[in-house]
């Protein structure tokens, strides 16, 4: 075993620094998902004020970074079981605009056909296990997918997230020991967005930070600041190499802020004063473009077309998802039963 | 265990904290003193913990004999965990005790033949005949019935410990669960509601190296359980649970620090499981080296050898003791087996309420 962990310690010595392996590319492509995101986002809520939505608006606003950052790391094989704060990270599994239109607006095309009115759908080719409602449902499900993986010796890896409410859940414990101990290719992100709801994290643990729950199942663990889109990127990207390595499963806590209220039916009047105004001076999006204009890789004309790109996209997704024709009546039935 | 992520990333971000690192205490580290029990109370400990064996050795007969109505649960080597920390409660504290911790319900007051009663589905038992086990919740003896499903305790005596803190009582709650028990979701939820609300609450992780036949090592990957206390943060400590009077010595401390607003505490408490899961189980898979070895540790033959060494009692006041303790169950026994079993039409008593 100790030759092993050594063997294992010198490969690492000899791992690049991850963001050197990022090209301006990289960058750029980054950068443009985590605009989709927000701009996907943008277009969800007016829909929703136009009541054209069928179920709750649930946004990823300030979670960017975490989403997109996060799901970069993943190779096409490797799975996803992102949370509804996680719209960013099915762009980066390549899940398109439409498609996520579609099922938000429960049309008869989406992937659940009209039957869900937010992300809970299953894209097998993509590997992505949309959302369970119950978040630390999914932790079971993913650590099994995760062992499943070990099993059929895929060397695939599992993403999962789930928030600071969720981590007090039954199910994350049950999950996040089995994989301890079986020390299976599995990361979780506890996005630490500072409101589970209406509950503050104050009444919702007890420990220093959320990172400290690594320890009691004998993990590593790694506390980031959520709205550094390079700074999670790089995080996730070890975690990720870790786990094909072998080395077993990652607690990541990635500090951010739910910037919107629970969903957009929520006015989140239970939010301090001044949060907001405090957060929004760290919004990921424009952090990351400062640096990419600090580094020249971005300038003001860039930033305009991708800007007209990404609203020509997600004005299309839109149009496109309204004209969709809903489910018919005699499809109600339809996926209840095994046929 | 050392991470490896979290120092690289602190280097890269310098914002990481390290999770590893000394979070939990060993008894040397306390004051622990002014718990120091006086000889009396050392003498009441030792004749409470072979009480508890004696009636283990009974049940374990009887079931041999097939006069248990169900399993046969036993704490062989567990004795000092449940007598020492169950007796350093305070008359009006509530427990909670597990399948092995039959001596702390003994400690709390429930007479041995009644409790013996219970084992084999007599009328006479807390339970009137419908278990055959160790069911028995008594409220005025501060019992709070076992349930099978181990972390489900967690949450009930959780959320006893919130009644006592809403209705200002300076009580304190205190269960117990096994390895095996902290990997289930209810162990996760209680723990963390009573450290959120800093209830007056207590458990016992009784380490016994084994969930049934999964080793800890299957169990968890970490080698002490105190460890779990960072993840909630509650202050937690070890134990040697086979050492009556250490088990007394900590207990207390954390049953006083509870009960006057220090928040939950989670004591591992190192132990052995001396026998198989009950009695059917002839524990095959348990390596005899293992037997052996927590053999010389046993907790009676400490406590006894403790006690005569330091003249606590004589040789002859020991074999009193335990005369006095063969001739209890030697009664206990008669009259739970001349005991009738419940009648039919009591069948439904107890169902509804009345």
């Amino acid at each position: 075993m100790n030759k092993s962990k050594q063997v294992s310690k010198e490969k690492r010595k000899k791992l690049p620094d991850q963001n050197s392996v990022l090209t301006n590319t990289d960058f750029l492509k980054m950068y443009r998902y985590m605009k989709l995101t927000r701009a996907f986002d943008q277009g969800i809520i007016r829909l929703y004020r136009q009541n054209k939505m069928i179920g709750g608006a649930y946004s990823g606003w300030g979670n960017e970074a975490t989403s997109v950052g996060s799901a970069y790391a993943l190779k096409e094989h490797d799975y996803l079981y992102p949370m509804h704060r996680d719209i960013g990270a099915h762009f980066v599994k390549g899940q398109s605009a439409r498609v996520l239109m579609l099922n938000h607006l429960a049309k008869a095309d989406g992937p659940t056909k009209g039957v869900d009115g937010t992300g809970h759908y299953y894209d097998k080719e993509k590997k992505i296990v949309g959302n369970i409602s119950h978040l630390a449902a999914m932790i079971p499900q993913a650590v099994g997918t995760a062992l499943a993986s070990v099993m059929k010796k895929e060397n695939a890896v599992v993403l999962n997230y789930i928030g600071d409410g969720g981590m007090n859940v039954g199910e994350f414990h049950e999950g996040l020991n089995m994989a301890a101990v079986w020390k299976l290719p599995f990361i979780l992100i506890i996005e630490n967005n500072q409101y589970a709801y209406s509950t503050p994290g104050s009444l919702q643990y007890a420990c220093d930070s959320p990172v400290d729950r690594a320890t009691g199942y004998g993990i590593a663990g790694a506390k980031i600041d959520g709205t550094d889109l390079l700074e999670v990127y790089k995080t996730c990207k070890e975690a990720v190499d870790r786990a094909r390595r072998g080395d077993g499963p990652t607690l990541i806590e990635s500090v951010t802020m739910r910037m919107r209220g629970h969903a957009e039916h929520d006015g989140h009047e239970y939010y301090p004063k001044g949060l907001l105004e405090k957060w929004e001076k760290k919004d990921p999006i424009r952090q990351f473009e400062n640096f990419l204009l600090a580094k020249k890789v971005l300038n003001a004309k860039m930033i305009k077309e991708i800007d007209e790109s990404v609203i020509a996209e997600i004005d299309d997704a839109v149009e496109f998802g309204d004209k969709a024709p809903f489910p018919q009546g005699e499809q109600a039935a339809l996926g209840v039963y095994a046929e | 265990m050392k991470s490896s992520i979290s120092k690289s990333v602190k280097k890269a971000a310098g914002k990481t904290k390290p999770v590893t690192g000394h979070s939990f205490s060993w008894p040397h580290e306390l004051d622990l003193k002014k718990f120091e029990p006086t000889h009396e109370q050392k003498k009441q400990l030792y004749y409470f913990m072979l009480l508890n064996r004696a009636f283990d050795d009974r049940i374990a007969k009887l079931y041999r004999q097939g006069k248990i109505i169900g399993a046969a649960y036993g704490s062989r080597g567990q004795e000092a965990s449940s007598v020492g920390s169950s007796y350093a409660l305070g008359e009006n504290d509530v427990v909670g005790p597990i399948i092995r911790n039959a001596g702390a319900i003994i400690v709390r007051g429930l007479p041995v033949k009644n409790f013996l009663s219970n084992f084999i589905g007599r009328s006479t038992a807390p339970t009137k005949g419908r278990d055959g086990n160790s069911h028995i919740g008594d409220l005025s003896l501060g019992v709070f019935a076992p349930i099978s499903h181990l972390g489900s305790l967690v949450i009930n005596l959780a959320g006893v410990a919130l009644g006592f803190k809403m209705k200002k009582e300076l009580r304190v709650a205190l269960t117990y669960i096994g390895d095996g028990g902290t990997s289930t979701a209810e162990f996760h939820e209680g723990m963390n509601m009573a450290a959120v609300w800093k209830l007056p609450f207590i458990c016992i992780i009784e380490n016994n190296n084994w969930a049934y036949s999964t080793p800890t090592k299957n169990q968890a990957h970490i080698k002490d359980f105190a460890i779990k206390g960072k993840s909630y943060g509650m202050e937690a400590l070890v134990m040697d649970g086979n050492d009556v009077f250490e088990v007394y010595r900590v207990s207390k401390y954390a049953i006083e620090k509870a009960r006057h607003g220090g928040g939950p505490i989670l004591i591992e408490s190192k132990t052995m499981r001396m026998k198989g899961h009950a009695e059917h189980d002839d524990a095959f898979y348990v390596p005899k080296e293992q037997f052996a070895e927590w053999q010389k540790k046993d907790p009676i033959g400490r406590a006894e050898k403790h006690l005569l060494d330091k003249k606590i009692i004589s040789a002859v006041e020991n074999e009193a003791i335990k005369k006095r303790v063969s001739d209890e169950m030697l009664e206990a026994e008669e009259f739970a087996l001349s005991a009738p079993f419940p009648a039919m039409e009591e069948a439904a008593i107890g169902v509804y309420s009345d």
